[in-house]
This record gives structure tokens, C-alpha cells and sequence, in this order.
């Protein structure tokens, strides 16, 4: 039998946690795109929520740097109610352990709350969401703030849902029907592209191992989410924290050396991408594809299975090729050229959602039944061994005719 | 002699022939063989290295079924490790994350009998989990300085620190590669990037010494492995496994085919006048018209 939600709001009306913390990233007093991508997800979450609860719970950004006072108010028009902010000479970059401890100083402070929302302000013990960016910084990061703060934690998500479920979980509610209110779904596409997996990040009600797991935190997709317009009118609380700083700081940063990416996926107008259609001959259908991709000008992606070096190839291709930074998708790079080739790839949906903003798709595939044929504009039949071949050689003659008459 | 622990973990493999994937594309568990996995392996070259360079012990761990044996041998292969370590019992079943770092964080604290570990590495992330929580977490459990994406690191062992260089990738930013100093002990989680560079005659000697003698010890694993449990772990029951994890999977679904706006045609490559108007477009955006 399901307890009724009176009962549990008895049990349990005063609220804990209260709203959603975002942290911010930010390079060279720029705004992380993914950063304001989280802030809209929020935003239209938050909203909702409201509206549904009857509540006044806030969008609350957080970001730590040094002189960083000026992206607060952007934050604001991007959809933040409220803006914590702690400015330092030593946060100037981000260090793991640094951030971390004041990160979870700020989730803990009630003081804030004076100042953001008062009438929570006795009651605050913890945020009731935090979500971070799925970066180099953020996975990180939000690893070590919910270990920190002794919560769970989502990774790489890409849909968001707040609703009322209706649980029974053997240790969580020991075999009962609990319903748990206000639980953030958060939905990652598992590492086959395939299958979407909801997680849910849950208090043990269970009395035997009761504890409470608050904030629900995740990491979220660049890319995943789309930001809320500009608007310059929003109005916020924009509040200073002073942060505790160690002086003896473990970790010191010696040097950053910025480098162009060798990919450059942002500027190309074409890419060519390649999948397990190589299979039969990887090392010579690379070359193909390497030749194709030089002749017409493209930078080279990969699906994310080869990223796992599923084949026996030369040194030289496989870590040319067969690496991470090359993976389009949700695992990866997000890409929007003029033209896309997808060759011998079936379109897993964790690989058509970074590609699928191209302006023009071709791809070549024997089987007219792979799911990429939906996300094409031309879909060349027939194996890439067969296709490459014709296209390189078309593609070269009709080169040289048009260069001779240009000329 | 410097004290280096490695975290590492039973994968599916990947590799063509090894992985089976079920007509829908998703991974046949059942027919797909484990392996270590490939982020696993180059912690434990980081892990090998250190041991060249520097002079080292090497103790590895795991959490898993009794099965995930063979992952410790295989990384007995590639470190010749004085010690392995199997974290194994089946209140650990399930667990999510965090509650896997409970685990592995008792688990390191028991390596070489207690004590300080100078430097714990572990993988970039698990190929099946793909969270790229659990380094971090652990680190933090442990305490260790944590230090991700390590493209490349040295060990002032008289300093007791060590000098990494890190790279740090953004969504539409330039890559930076940070270096870093920090005092020992650090958690460590290698970049796939990673590459051990042995450039003396006298470190490829030992390291084709420590090589040899790697395979020969994996022989006969068995005699380097302890299996540990909850209890002798000293492990809060609730803590860990499904009990200890504040996360569960809720739901599992097929991802549904994103809604399009294309119209495709078909074009068939073996008839020359199909190909012709499509040579035509390639050629012209690759030349920004």
C-alpha cells in the first residue's frame, strides 16, 4: 500500500533542500557555453516547478574565479534567480580540491539563504539539485562535491524530469510503496548509443539504513540543452561569498599553455565519419577514408565504439584516429557542417544527436534499414569499400577539368 | 621505493570478434567476453612506469565477483605487481558510484599492509559505465589530492612531489595543458593519451627485466592475490552495495529515433549518372561555395 502524501508531508513538512545550484565554468572571463545551457534547462525546470508546488524556489548560480563579478549579472539574463559568487586571486583557475571544499561550503551555508530566499532560511540545510557541466572540470567536480557533500550523483545526462513517483525498492523503502516527491529523473544514454537510462538519486526511507541523499546531482551534456534567450530586464540577487581559503594549497599550478586543438571541428564545413562499417579491411578502409576526407577538405570523426580500439591496426592510425577528442555525439563533439558524410555508421542516437544539425547529410551504408538513413539527405547504397573508391576518383576528375578551366 | 597502488576494472571487451551486439544494437553481456579494461591498462602502464623510473611496488585492486581475477592477472602481465587485490563480496552487488568508492578506499588503505600509498592511479573512465566518477570519488574518500586527465607526470622523490601535466578540453574552448606540482600522496586518473616514454638504455633493460618477470609471476597470480570482503575491510554493511547507494536505476529504455526533417533520396553508386550531381555538390562546398 502506497503512504499517502499527507502523511508523509507530517512526517516531514519542513523542507530541507531547496532549490537548484548550477556551477558556472568560465575560461579567460568567458562563459562556458554548457554553462548557460544548464542555467535554461534550470530555468524551464524551475518554473515548472514552482507553478506546480506552489513554491518560490530559485535558479541559484554559483561560479568562483577572480574578477568574475562581471559575469554575474550575465547570468542573471540567462536565467538565474540568484548568483553566489566567490572572488579570489588563488580560484583564478580551477583546482580540483579547492573548489570542491568551497563548493560544499556554499551548498551548506545557511547564511546565503538570508540573503537569497528568507522565508527558507531557518529551514536550508542543503540544495535540493545541483548540476554540473560533463567537462574535463565538471565530471570531476561533481565527483568530489557529492562525495563531499555524501549524495548521489548522475553522469553525461541529457533529458531532465521532476515528478512524484510511486517507489518500491528492496533496500530503499524495503519492499514497500513509498512516494517520493519532487524526484529529479535524469536520463543518460548508456555507452551503446541505444538504450536511455533513468537515474534517480533517492533518500533510504527504509528505518534499518535510513538516510537522506540530498542534493540530486548530475553532470549534464554540452550541447544537450538549449539556453533561454537574453533578457537584459531579468532582475537578481547577486550575492558575495568569502570563501574559507587554505593558505597552504597543496597543488600549485606551474603553468597553462593554451593549444590549438589539432581537431578542429568548429570551422570545417566538412566532416567525414566513419563507424564499424570498417570492419572487414579497418586498416585499408581507414586510408580510403583518409584519402576521401583530404581530397575534399573534411576533418575526420569517429562513432563511439571505435573509440574502444575495437580493431588490430597500425600504431600510427589507431592513435591518429581511434581516440576520444574524435568521437561525434553525446560521448563527444557536437558538429554542425555544410556537409556531413556518415560513412559505414547506423546511427546510433547518441551519435545522431552531434551531428544532426548538419546542412546537408550523406551517408553510405549497405543497409537501408540502419537508423541513419532517417538523419540523411542522400544515402548512397552500398558498401564503403565499393562507394569511396568511385567517389575519389569522380571527385579528382572532375577536380582537374574545373581547375584547368578556371584557369 | 615509492608505494603504488592501481585501480582497475572487469570490462566487456570491445574488440571485433570478442563483443557480440544484439540486433538492436545493444551489448550482448552474455556473449561478450570481459577483459581489463582498455583505461585500466594504461593505468597500469603509469603505474609500470613508475616502477622503471623510479622504483617501485605495485599493488592492484578491484571490486568485483570472483571472475574479475582475471583482470588482476592481466594487469600482473603489465606491472609485474607484488600484490593483488580483490575486493569481493555480495553485499557489493549493485552498487553505484559512491558506494564503490567506499569499497575501493577501505581497499587502498589495506594495500601493502596499511599505510600511505604515495600514488593511486586509475583510468580515465570505465568503457561500460563511462561515469568517470569513481577515481575522483575514491580520491576524495581517501583524502589524496586528485589529479585528472595526467598526460604525463615525474616524481621528485626527495621533494616528495609530483610534477604532472594535465589537459583540460572545453566545449568551443582551445586545449590547455596545465602542469601542476603536488605533494605526495596523489590520486591519479590517466588520460587515454598517456604514453610511458623510456628513453635510457638502462630503463628499457629493467624494464624488459621487470617484463619478463611480470608474465611469470601472472603464472601463477594466485599466490600475490588476497580476497577481501565487507568484513575484513572493516566495511560499514550499509555503505555499501545496493544498501550504500544513494542512486538507482530506475528505468531502462530503447532512446527513440529523433524525429527528422529530411527527405532522403536513395541514390544507387553503381550507375555513374546518380553520382555525378553529388560530386558536383561535395566539390562545390569543399571549395566554400
Amino acid at each position: 500500500m502506497s503512504v499517502s502524501v499527507s502523511q508523509e508531508k507530517t512526517k516531514n513538512d519542513i523542507e530541507k533542500y531547496r532549490h537548484i545550484y548550477v556551477i558556472i565554468e568560465h575560461f579567460e572571463g568567458k562563459i562556458i557555453p554548457v554553462t548557460l545551457e544548464m542555467l535554461g534547462e534550470a530555468r524551464r525546470l524551475m518554473d515548472e516547478f514552482n507553478q506546480k508546488y506552489n513554491s518560490s524556489e530559485k535558479v541559484v548560480a554559483v561560479v568562483l574565479g577572480y574578477n568574475v563579478r562581471q559575469l554575474c549579472n550575465d547570468l542573471v539574463t540567462y536565467g538565474a534567480d540568484s548568483v553566489i559568487y566567490a572572488d579570489h586571486e588563488e580560484l583564478k583557475y580551477p583546482i580540483n580540491d579547492i573548489d570542491t571544499k568551497i563548493i560544499a561550503q556554499i551548498a551548506k551555508d545557511a547564511e546565503i539563504m538570508k540573503k537569497i530566499s528568507p522565508e527558507y532560511e531557518k529551514t536550508f540545510v542543503k540544495p535540493r539539485y545541483m548540476f554540473f557541466a560533463a567537462d574535463n572540470i565538471g565530471r570531476h567536480l561533481s565527483s568530489t562535491v557529492l562525495a563531499e557533500l555524501d549524495s548521489g550523483l548522475a553522469s553525461d545526462i541529457n533529458k531532465l524530469v521532476i515528478s512524484d513517483l510511486d517507489i518500491r525498492h528492496e533496500h530503499k523503502t524495503k519492499g514497500q510503496s513509498i512516494r517520493y516527491e519532487k524526484v529529479l529523473e535524469m536520463y543518460r544514454p548508456d555507452f551503446s548509443g541505444f538504450l536511455w537510462t533513468t537515474i534517480l538519486c533517492l533518500d533510504n526511507k527504509n528505518p534499518e539504513i535510513f538516510r537522506e541523499y540530498h542534493p540530486q546531482g548530475c553532470s549534464i551534456i554540452p550541447g544537450a540543452f538549449k539556453p533561454i534567450e537574453k533578457d537584459s530586464s531579468r532582475k537578481g540577487t547577486i550575492v558575495e561569498y568569502s570563501p574559507n581559503i587554505d593558505h597552504n594549497l597543496k597543488i600549485k599550478i606551474l603553468n597553462r599553455r593554451v593549444i590549438k586543438k589539432t581537431i578542429d571541428y568548429e570551422t570545417c564545413k566538412i566532416v567525414v565519419s566513419f563507424g564499424r562499417g570498417i570492419k572487414d579491411n579497418p586498416e585499408q578502409n581507414i586510408k580510403l577514408v583518409e584519402e576521401f576526407a583530404e581530397l575534399i577538405g573534411a576533418e575526420i570523426g569517429i562513432t563511439l565504439p571505435l573509440s574502444k580500439k575495437p580493431y588490430q591496426i597500425s600504431q600510427q592510425l589507431d592513435s591518429k584516429y581511434m581516440i576520444v577528442d574524435r568521437v561525434i555525439g553525446t560521448s563527444g563533439s557536437n558538429v554542425m557542417p555544410s556537409l556531413y558524410i556518415a560513412i559505414g555508421l547506423s546511427g546510433a542516437v547518441q551519435h545522431i544527436s552531434g551531428m544532426k544539425d548538419s546542412e546537408v547529410v550523406i551517408s553510405i551504408n549497405p543497409d537501408e534499414n540502419s537508423p541513419i538513413i532517417d538523419e540523411s539527405d542522400i544515402f548512397i547504397k552500398g558498401r564503403m569499400e565499393d562507394v569511396l573508391p568511385i567517389l575519389i576518383d569522380q571527385i579528382k576528375k572532375q577536380m582537374s577539368t574545373v581547375s584547368i578551366r578556371s584557369n | 621505493m615509492l608505494n603504488v597502488g592501481v585501480i582497475i576494472k572487469l570490462e566487456p571487451d570491445f574488440s571485433e570478434g570478442n563483443v557480440s551486439y544484439n540486433s538492436d544494437g545493444t551489448l550482448n553481456r552474455a556473449e561478450t567476453k570481459n577483459i581489463l579494461g582498455p583505461h585500466s591498462a594504461v593505468a597500469c602502464n603509469a603505474a609500470f612506469y613508475c616502477k622503471v623510473k623510479y622504483g617501485a611496488q605495485i599493488s592492484i585492486g578491484t571490486m568485483g565477483p570472483p571472475i574479475a581475477e582475471t583482470a588482476l592477472r592481466q594487469a600482473q602481465v603489465l606491472t609485474n605487481a607484488e600484490e593483488l587485490n580483490l575486493y569481493s563480496d555480495r553485499l557489493f552487488a549493485g552498487a553505484d558510484t559512491l558506494a564503490t568508492a567506499e569499497v575501493l578506499k577501505n581497499g587502498v588503505g589495506k594495500m601493502f599492509g596499511g599505510g600511505i600509498i604515495d600514488i593511486v592511479f586509475s583510468g580515465h573512465r570505465a568503457s561500460d559505465g563511462e561515469t568517470g566518477q569513481t577515481g575522483p570519488q575514491t580520491a576524495w574518500k581517501l583524502g589524496y589530492t586528485f589529479l585528472g586527465n595526467v598526460i604525463e607526470f615525474n616524481i621528485d622523490s626527495d621533494r616528495k612531489v609530483v610534477i604532472a601535466k594535465r589537459l583540460i578540453s572545453l566545449q568551443g574552448m582551445d586545449t590547455i595543458i596545465e602542469e601542476v606540482e603536488s605533494p605526495l600522496p596523489v590520486f591519479i586518473t590517466i588520460d587515454p593519451s598517456y604514453r610511458s616514454i623510456y628513453n635510457t638504455v638502462s630503463q628499457r633493460l629493467l624494464l624488459n627485466k621487470f617484463r619478463k618477470e611480470g608474465r611469470k609471476r601472472s603464472e601463477d597470480y594466485r599466490q600475490f592475490l588476497k580476497v577481501y570482503t565487507s568484513k575484513n575491510l572493516d566495511l560499514d554493511p550499509k555503505r555499501v552495495g545496493l544498501q550504500g547507494s544513494p542512486t538507482i536505476v530506475y528505468r531502462v529504455e530503447k532512446i527513440p529515433r529523433a524525429r527528422t526533417n529530411r527527405k532522403t533520396e536513395i541514390i544507387d553508386p553503381s550507375n555513374p549518372n546518380n553520382i555525378m550531381p553529388l560530386i558536383t555538390k561535395i566539390i562545390q562546398l569543399a571549395r566554400g561555395k
